[in-house]
């Protein structure tokens, strides 16, 4: 099967490689942006199955990230989630319409993150 | 020797730490313009060559240069690099030898060779003593000899010297890699056991069970360490020592009560981790082997008081590092001020409750005719608010809001609260001041003022005409909505100075007529659903509830 491409994106260089060297492990093709714009052009080159994204960058925040890449229809099925700061929370409505399906609140476990990633792509 | 060994000495590129593809890829490039790649170790010797070069350098040069030291002596082939030099020399009239040391990490790792024909290999006495020793033909030699193209000695060095530099270039990046891939692996570690720890002390809220607690401390640590078995020991009823074991190690229990009681005993003298990676070889736990191999424990401590242990069984993968043994350290200080805290807020909690009690006992002993009244009030109010669903808290506050909801009777005259006839209008307002009395006494106390709107209000009514504000509907706070069934209820069920209990059947009818005038009829409507039966229990439960007042005098005296 070919392997699910994942769209990494976080201004906080230390998690895109802890995180990406865990996907890679498991079998994902990853690609990584620095910041919201980059990721926004690699999501629309490179068409991933699913993005993972920081809240709290600079310029492009996560959440526009989201409601940009849902915007374009090339881009408008892929699904999100959000790594946000702890105590953050998102409304509910605001957060379907941007296509994010789950946030997930940091310190996180490199481990569940992936193992999570695994149950989303498998369906 | 068989040729077969031969072929098994014969080391490939990464046995010198090189890699084996751009290896493969230069030698297919040198073979090309007829030359023969191959590669010496640090100390000069001839370790690999490329096979498939033309005969020549297969069949006659790298049988004599593999005879001894393939660089020659002048040629110094030491471990600084300063020294290493790059060397070129002829072997063979015609065959000459190119070598360029590769540096990485200052350090001489092997040599980048390659043997080209420079000239024209001509019939001499040195060629054929080789050709003798190599017991090969001469003139077939010389044949082949005339196939090789020949490369100019600078042409060579050239060719060395740049594939010389691409492959440590390539060693750099190759070691930069794994050092990132190194980062990034024990960063991913530290990451888990910041969420580990980060999950814990989230999970250490008060008032928390702390059998769950420790069981879910040890299936958070045994996921992150990697472990087969992760168990904890702690004292249970009576102060015993209490062992629990998790995961898919399998031990019977005695075995188990048995490791909790040998751990603990050697962590009160020993006051620092116990890492043992191979249990065999200690003499006091030999007999655990057959279920398990290695053990690490680590204290539940307080100030230096030991509170139990917290134990690890059989990695994974590997033996137990000074990385577990930290973690797991940590893991333990959060529990054990999980575990003192809890310990503490039990206590404050039971001296609370406690006086709580005696306070209520003092007021209900004003008035004869009522004991009893607080507690059984408090009983079914809790009753009542876990009907309508509250959280466990939220039950545990009502209860303490109805056991407290008369307290302002003390300030009330005792000739009121006991006389027999009906109330003069006087007698009765002061009747009425004891829910405002009450609130003042409790007002200064932090840890129950969220009762206080409950002792407040137990006498408002739904239709806005109790007192002592005259609030109506969901104006009135629903801890004194949900009081003032309780209240009334044992009020019509129990004796008082004016008249007999009134049988709970027809209280219950009483109930339901005065649903929407004196009570909130959401709550008359949830009280109506409990049976007469269940009445019953909770009033008998009374009798025991009576009994706390003795369990707290005898716990202000093992102080």
């Amino acid at each position: 099967m070919k392997s699910r491409t994942v769209l990494l994106v976080d201004d906080e260089a230390h998690i895109v490689h802890v995180v990406a060297l865990k996907l890679r492990e498991a079998g994902f093709r990853v690609v990584t942006a620095g910041d919201g714009r980059e990721a926004l052009a690699a999501a629309r080159r490179e068409l991933p199955d699913l993005l993972i994204t920081d809240y709290q960058m600079p310029g492009l925040s996560g959440l526009e990230l989201c409601q940009r890449m849902k915007e374009a229809a090339r881009t408008s099925s892929i699904p999100a989630i959000l790594l946000t700061a702890r105590g953050y929370e998102l409304d509910e409505g605001e957060s379907r319409r941007s296509g994010i399906l789950l946030t997930v609140a940091k310190p996180f476990s490199p481990r569940q993150l992936v193992a999570t990633v695994h149950r989303l792509l498998a369906a | 020797m068989p040729a077969r060994l031969l072929a098994i000495a014969e080391p490939r590129p990464e046995a010198l730490a090189l890699p084996t593809a751009q290896v493969a890829q230069i030698a297919d490039l040198a073979r090309e313009a007829g030359i023969c790649l191959m590669l010496l170790d640090r100390h000069g010797l001839l370790a690999w060559h490329d096979a498939a070069a033309p005969a020549p350098f297969s069949k006659l040069l790298v049988p004599l240069l593999r005879r001894g030291r393939a660089l020659p002596e002048n040629a110094d082939a030491s471990d600084e690099c300063g020294d290493a030099r790059e060397t070129c020399w002829t072997v063979l009239e015609g065959l000459s030898v190119h070598a360029v040391p590769l540096v990485h990490r200052r350090q001489v790792v092997a040599y980048l060779a390659a043997a080209g024909r420079t000239s024209a290999v001509a019939d001499g006495e040195e060629l054929r003593r080789a050709c003798c020793q190599a017991r090969i033909d001469l003139s077939w030699l010389l044949a082949a000899a005339g196939q090789v193209p020949a490369i100019g000695g600078a042409q060579l060095a050239s060719l060395v010297r740049t594939q010389a530099a691409l492959l440590v270039q390539r060693l750099r990046q190759r070691d930069a890699d794994r050092e990132m891939r190194a980062i990034a692996t024990h960063l991913s570690n530290a990451y888990e056991e910041l969420a580990l720890l980060d999950r814990l002390s989230r999970g250490m809220r008060l008032g928390r069970n702390p059998d769950d607690f420790l069981r879910q401390v040890c299936l958070d640590a045994m996921e992150v360490l990697g472990l087969r078995g992760m168990g904890v020991v702690v004292r249970g009823e009576g102060g015993i020592w209490r062992p629990s074991l998790f995961g898919p190690i399998a031990m019977p229990l005695d075995d188990v009560e048995h490791l909790g009681d040998a751990l603990i005993e050697r962590l009160d003298q020993l006051r620092k981790p116990i890492v043992l990676n191979d249990l065999a070889a200690d003499a006091s736990l030999q007999w655990l082997q057959a279920r398990a191999r290695r053990l690490l424990a680590v204290r539940l401590e307080r100030q230096d008081r030991l509170l139990g242990c917290l134990f690890g069984l059989d990695k994974q993968e590997g033996e137990f590092d000074s990385v577990d043994c930290r973690l797991l350290t940590e893991i333990a200080a959060e529990a054990s001020i999980f575990l003192e805290n809890t310990r503490l807020f039990d206590d404050v909690h039971g001296l609370m409750m406690g006086l709580l009690h005696s306070l209520t006992s003092a007021v209900d002993a004003k008035d004869t005719y009522t004991c009893g009244h607080s507690e059984r009030v408090a009983l079914l109010s809790r009753h009542l608010a876990e009907k309508i669903g509250m959280d466990r808290r939220t039950v545990e506050r009502v209860y303490i809001a109805g056991l407290l909801h008369d307290v302002g009777k003390i300030g009330v005259p005792e000739s009121v609260l006991q006389k027999t006839g009906k109330l003069t209008r006087e007698e009765f307002e002061e009747m009425k001041k004891h829910p405002l009395i009450g609130a003042h006494i409790l007002r200064n106390i932090r840890q129950i003022d969220d009762v206080i709107p409950g002792v407040l209000h137990h006498h408002e009514r739904y239709d806005g005409r109790g007192y002592p504000s005259g609030l109506a509907g969901q104006d009135i706070p629903l801890f004194g909505r949900l009081i003032c069934v309780a209240d009334s209820f044992d009020a019509m069920t129990s004796n008082r100075t004016y008249r007999g209990a009134l049988p709970l059947e027809v209280a219950m009818l009483e109930i339901r007529r005065c649903s929407g005038t004196q009570f909130d009829p959401a709550m008359a409507e949830v009280f109506l659903t409990t049976t007469i039966r269940e009445l019953r229990v909770l009033l008998e439960e009374h009798q025991t509830a009576s009994g706390r007042l003795l369990d707290f005098q005898r716990l202000l005296r093992s102080r």
